[in-house]
């Protein structure tokens, strides 16, 4: 709708075709979609129909009852569960957008610092190494990580804290249940295991620069740094916003990181949605599935607002939307 | 690439050694945790604490898992099921990017939205295991295969990298009579190795690594993966169970390394592609 | 504008392909609930009438089970199944078959809750006592009441209360306990006693104990020749507030405090949490924590990792006390401590005189129970046939038993002439040899150098013992039952009613918060438990304590 006017890549002016002729003329892409069409709508439309259930008491046994808006009242104004709610709200929202920006920020540098690496040999070395932390699951990243930073006998980095004296045996820090400690080390596993996966798509996005810019860059005597500034980041740009909007529609699921990581002293800071609800769950045998349907419901709606807000930002800024 | 960039900067300045010396620190940093789990699947004896080298050697955690077959099957499985996902997924990834691609196509918006729906939007579990119960997909080890069939986040980085090839070349091939499928196969493909080796290997880790999927859809024990079984390896609960010839810990952290280990080992080959990937970039206006 | 009518047509034709589909999951849980809503009826009615029918063959039996059945498909399931299915079909006069599915513990009732909304509904599953409690009510299950009651292993009951007290107060039985429920006691390392020391026998009473675990934490007790780098004891957790019986991982420091809501000696409810029992406790944690006896790692450890973190090949840094399972488990941390080359022996503490003169001992929780699936069809005998074909053989005292209380013969247990030797080239090698017609359990299938426990039912635990005199020679595990039968008494009844079960979860975060903001952030026991009760949960336990309290 937006563009009135189309071009070819010789920048003529397109007369408009009708319609039953320009569907004809791309018969061969309908088909070609046709298989990607059915799949979607099998696997994604099909159960969206179980969204209705977010209005309904539905559990393993028992009737089926609609009970209207009751799971969201009691998600957003029950005198007991509200506060606890919309405590995980927040630092869903927090720890997810930051964890997501420094993420993306620490992949981009590591891609950028990377691709300056003259020997290919050490190259590939350190790629290989850097995404290895991605292949263990969260249970075995979290137990190492609580045996590290623990503040008993075993823990690493309290004993050499206190070894280099900077500490007192005494200060040691609780850095698991310590509420001001307790989001930086979890920003910073996070940077720990998933910075190296991250660059993959960088990476690639990188080997498609094309060489000609860097060697004109040269002739006007750049810098390495300028060259990164000028050539490398804007080409990096798209894939970079590209990533982070695909992502924001994930922001609300945060779950399992956390999961693994949490415990009772930092729930304030720590707790999301994803946990807060499966600790509501958890007590209950007969849980109802109506409940966690319109949580999801909620989560959706939350991301589906993130993603239409950046998306127009992104048409504000760069004159396009991601797809 | 190699040699283009070599006879860009030849000698090694300041900023190369600052580079290597940061990127040794960077790799250390994430190799510490990796060790500790190295090590004890190589030591005899269960250590909780942090050790630089195994205190009794033994490989009998390795030589379980290939030799047991309850482990052993899962591995095939998840072997199988991410060679099948790959494919699939990185099929349907490029046939609706390339299509996304066509901007002229009427109804490509409201393709786009469809897709982009379901990224936001989902029945949630139940629904989702009623449908696939539906599908009779459940308790089979090919679930993994469909359920990761379509992945709209890879599509859309699918489209974007197919945005790089030059239209140009469309426009030529269009001319010489080629049907959209041609140019797909004898355009599109050929100048998007990088990005088909960089996506795919999304898709085949994220199937390798998905272990949720089989506890919710899976419950008969020869179907499950590998993930799955060293989840409940390490998650095993209050029950003395399962003991193997070896100690729980050693078996359980050889399984981990047994899960880092064909990806070590595929990706230096994919690695040339992302080289090659600069074509897309040498044809570029 | 053309644009916009094909989109529109697009998602037209995506409903329309939608509302096709939809329409089959709509019947097919339509159906589930149908089933559901018919067996509530059925289940009240008494099954007299229809038990004199013809009987129902019954060919297949369909069993969900968790990891209690330790005869998983690494250890020997196969050979359990097909010697249940001989034996029972035997018994029954025609051939049956049994389909275990096995879930995944940690998972189990969210797995259990999807095989129903699927419509897989097995005959028979094992439940724990608290999901039990959530499922007695709900029609899901067949009152067994009858079928318990005229059962042939009646005469040869042992213990009869546990059964009787799963009946509900209009006489229904929904589930079927064959052993009772086991509890945790303390497990201390005797090389560490002796290295400050000290004797078991000498631990009498809380200033005893916590005396040894000052000693461990600042003597050398592991002998590396560094004092101070080793704890007390370790726990998953101050308190495990998820599962009853709460307390039971560190029963020392909690004593007669109970963070739940209970019943006093009028019957009347209250909530134990702000009780001074409770406050005393939080008050010895909070010390326990700043002395440094209970390791810090208790806060973030789960059971597995405080168990590894305790028999570690690495003691420094270990524990010297660890309050774990009775029983059988008393063989395992055993055998994990030698599997590590750890000094193996322990020393189980008997209870201290403040748990004795209150509780009376250590806590045993409540059992987990068998359960029949109702089909909702009104007549009973398919039920009653499944009863027959799995409960009653379960405890024949003979043949079935044996599989379900040591597993499958030959594979499991054998009484033929045997020779085995376990960690051969080590300094744990032990040879057995056996002659010929003498019961003895072989080494698991999967570990040659362990030998088997049992199956899914403890013969230490059984309410109706073998008739055919085999018992099974793990000291540890029976001196360890024994030991723990002389001393426990039964978790206090756990109350239920609706608002409790809204609001369970917000009840626990709002006692998770207290305990950590004792014990780490050390404040003031009053203070934390004031405004625990002051806030919106107070109101919330007021209101579930008058339900109760009404209610009797």
């Amino acid at each position: 709708m937006r563009k009135k006017v189309q071009y070819t890549s010789t920048g003529e002016v397109v007369r408009k075709k009708p319609l039953s002729k320009r569907i004809w003329n791309h018969r061969g892409y309908y088909l070609m979609f046709l298989p990607v069409f059915l799949f979607v709508l099998i696997m994604y439309y099909w159960p969206m129909l179980g969204i209705r259930f977010a209005f309904f008491t539905y559990k393993p046994v028992g009737p089926k009852t609609f009970v209207g808006l009751k799971h969201f009242q009691s998600m957003f104004i029950d005198p007991l569960k509200a506060p606890a709610f919309w405590q995980a709200f927040k630092n869903t929202l927090e720890l997810s957008i930051i964890k997501l920006l420094i993420t993306t920020f620490a992949s981009v540098i590591v891609s950028v610092f990377l691709n300056e690496m003259k020997n290919l040999f050490a190259k590939k070395t350190l790629q290989t190494i850097i995404y290895l932390p991605h292949f263990m699951s969260w249970t075995v990243v979290a137990s190492i990580f609580t045996l590290i930073l623990s503040k008993s006998e075993t823990g690493m980095v309290n004993g050499l804290l206190v070894q280099w004296g900077i500490i007192e045996q005494s200060e040691k820090i609780f850095f698991l249940a310590d509420k001001g400690w307790w989001r930086p080390i979890y920003y910073m596993v996070n940077i720990w295991k998933e910075t190296g996966w991250g660059t993959i798509i960088f990476l690639a996005t990188l080997s498609g620069i094309n060489p000609e810019l860097y060697e004109a860059a040269d002739i006007d005597g750049a810098s390495r740094l300028q060259k990164i500034g000028y050539v490398t980041m804007p080409a990096l740009a798209n894939t970079i916003i590209t990533v982070l909007i695909l992502n924001l529609a994930k922001v609300m699921n945060l779950f399992e990181s956390v999961f693994v990581m949490y415990n009772i002293a930092v729930y304030d800071v720590s707790d999301v949605i994803s946990t807060y609800i499966y600790r509501q769950t958890f007590n209950t045998f007969t849980p109802d599935y109506g409940f966690s349907t319109a949580v999801g419901l909620f989560k959706s709606l939350v991301g589906c607002v993130l993603v239409l807000v950046c998306n127009y930002l992104s048409k504000k800024t760069r004159g396009r939307g991601i797809v | 690439m190699a040699k283009e960039k070599a006879s860009r900067t030849q000698k090694t300045t300041m900023f190369d050694i600052v580079n290597y010396i940061v990127f040794v620190v960077i790799a250390l940093i994430v190799l510490i945790p990796i060790w500790k789990v190295l090590v004890d699947s190589l030591n005899q004896v269960g250590v909780y604490q942090f050790r630089i080298y195994p205190r009794n050697f033994t490989l009998d955690g390795y030589k379980t898992i290939i030799e047991t077959s309850k482990l052993y099957t899962p591995f095939l499985v998840s072997v199988v099921s991410t060679v099948l996902g790959t494919l699939l997924g990185l099929t349907l990834a490029t046939l609706g990017g390339y299509v996304l691609n066509q901007t002229e196509m009427p109804g490509r918006n409201a393709m786009a939205f469809f897709l982009l729906f379901t990224m936001i939007f989902s029945g949630g579990m139940i629904p989702e295991y009623l449908v696939m119960k539906q599908l009779g997909f459940i308790n089979h080890w090919y679930i993994l295969v469909f359920k990761h069939g379509i992945n709209v986040y890879n599509l859309v980085l699918m489209k974007n990298f197919f945005e790089g090839v030059p239209s140009s070349l469309f426009e030529a091939a269009k001319i010489d009579g080629c049907s959209p499928m041609g140019i797909f196969f004898k355009i599109v493909l050929p100048l998007s190795k990088a990005a088909l080796a960089s996506i795919g290997l999304m898709f085949a880790v994220t199937v390798w690594n998905d272990y949720s999927t089989v506890q919710i859809y899976i419950t008969d024990t020869k179907q499950v993966n590998f993930q799955y079984k060293l989840k409940t390896m390490i998650m095993d609960g209050d029950t003395p169970t399962t003991s193997y010839n070896v100690s729980q810990t050693t078996l359980y952290n050889a399984g981990i390394v047994a899960a880092i280990l064909p990806f070590m080992i595929l990706y230096p080959f994919l690695q040339k592609y992302f080289v090659k990937g600069v074509n897309i970039g040498a044809v570029k206006e | 504008m053309k644009k916009k009518v094909l989109s529109v047509l697009l998602a037209s034709a995506m409903v329309l392909s939608l509302a096709a589909c939809g329409g089959k999951t709509d019947e097919s849980s339509a159906s589930t609930e149908t089933s559901v809503a018919t067996s509530t009826e059925a289940s009240t009615e008494t099954s007299t009438e229809t038990a004199e029918a013809a009987p129902y063959e019954l060919t297949e039996l369909k069993v969900v089970v968790d990891g209690t059945l330790t005869a998983t498909e690494d250890n020997g399931q196969a050979a359990f199944v097909e010697q249940w299915n001989a034996a029972v079909s035997e018994k029954l006069g025609h051939s049956i078959t049994m389909n275990i599915t096995q879930l995944d513990h940690s998972s189990y009732s969210d797995a259990v809750g999807r095989l129903i909304i699927g419509g897989d509904l097995p005959d028979v599953m094992i439940m724990s006592a608290s999901m039990f409690k959530q499922y007695e009510t709900t029609g899901l299950l067949w009152n067994m009441a009858d079928a318990y009651d005229n059962a042939e292993f009646q005469s040869r009951l042992t213990l009869t209360s546990i059964n009787e007290n799963l009946k509900t107060a209009d006489g229904a039985l929904y589930g079927f306990a064959p052993t009772y429920g086991n509890g945790c006691v303390t497990y201390v390392k005797k090389a560490w006693l002796d290295a400050v020391g000290l004797s078991a026998d000498d631990i009498k009473t809380f200033d005893d104990y916590y005396n040894m675990l000052l000693a461990f934490h600042n003597g050398d007790p592991d002998g590396d020749g560094v004092d101070g780098n080793t704890y007390g004891v370790i726990a998953a957790g101050y308190a495990n507030l998820g599962e009853a019986p709460y307390v039971n991982y560190l029963p020392e420091f909690w004593q007669d405090g109970y963070p739940a809501i209970l019943q006093d000696a009028n019957g009347v409810w209250y909530d134990g949490f702000t009780a001074d029992a409770c406050k005393a406790a939080l008050k010895r944690l909070r010390q326990g924590y700043v002395d440094g006896v209970i390791d810090p790692d208790t806060l973030t450890a789960s059971t597995k990792i405080a168990r590894e973190k305790w028999f570690s090949n690495e003691q420094a840094g270990s524990e010297g006390a660890f309050t774990y399972w009775a029983g059988t488990w008393y063989q395992t941390l055993t055998d994990n401590l030698i599997k590590n080359e750890v000094d193996s022996e322990l020393v189980v503490l008997s209870p201290i005189a403040e748990i004795k003169n209150t509780l009376g001992g250590y806590i045993n929780r409540e059992a987990p129970v068998w359960v029949i699936v109702d089909d909702g069809d009104g007549d009973n005998s398919r039920e009653q046939a499944v009863f027959d074909a799995f409960i009653e053989t379960m405890l024949d005292g003979d043949k079935v038993q044996m599989l379900w209380t040591y597993g499958a013969e030959g594979v499991h247990w054998s009484t033929a002439a045997d020779e085995f030797v376990t960690n051969p080239g080590t300094d744990n090698e032990k040879s057995y040899s056996y002659e010929e017609g003498t019961f003895h359990l072989l080494p698991s299938p999967n570990d040659a150098n362990s030998i088997w426990k049992k199956n899914a039912m403890d013969p230490a635990l059984v309410i109706s013992p073998l008739t055919n005199g085999f018992k099974a020679s793990t000291e540890l595990s029976d001196s360890g039952n024994v030991f723990f039968t002389n001393n426990c008494v039964d978790a206090p009844a756990g109350a239920s009613c609706e608002t409790l079960t809204n609001y369970s979860a917000d009840i626990t975060d709002a006692k998770s918060a207290v305990i950590s903001a004792v014990v780490i952030d050390g404040v003031d026991v009053d203070e934390a438990i004031a405004t625990y009760y002051t806030g919106v949960v107070g109101t919330v336990i007021e209101q579930a304590l008058t339900e109760l309290n009404s209610a009797e």
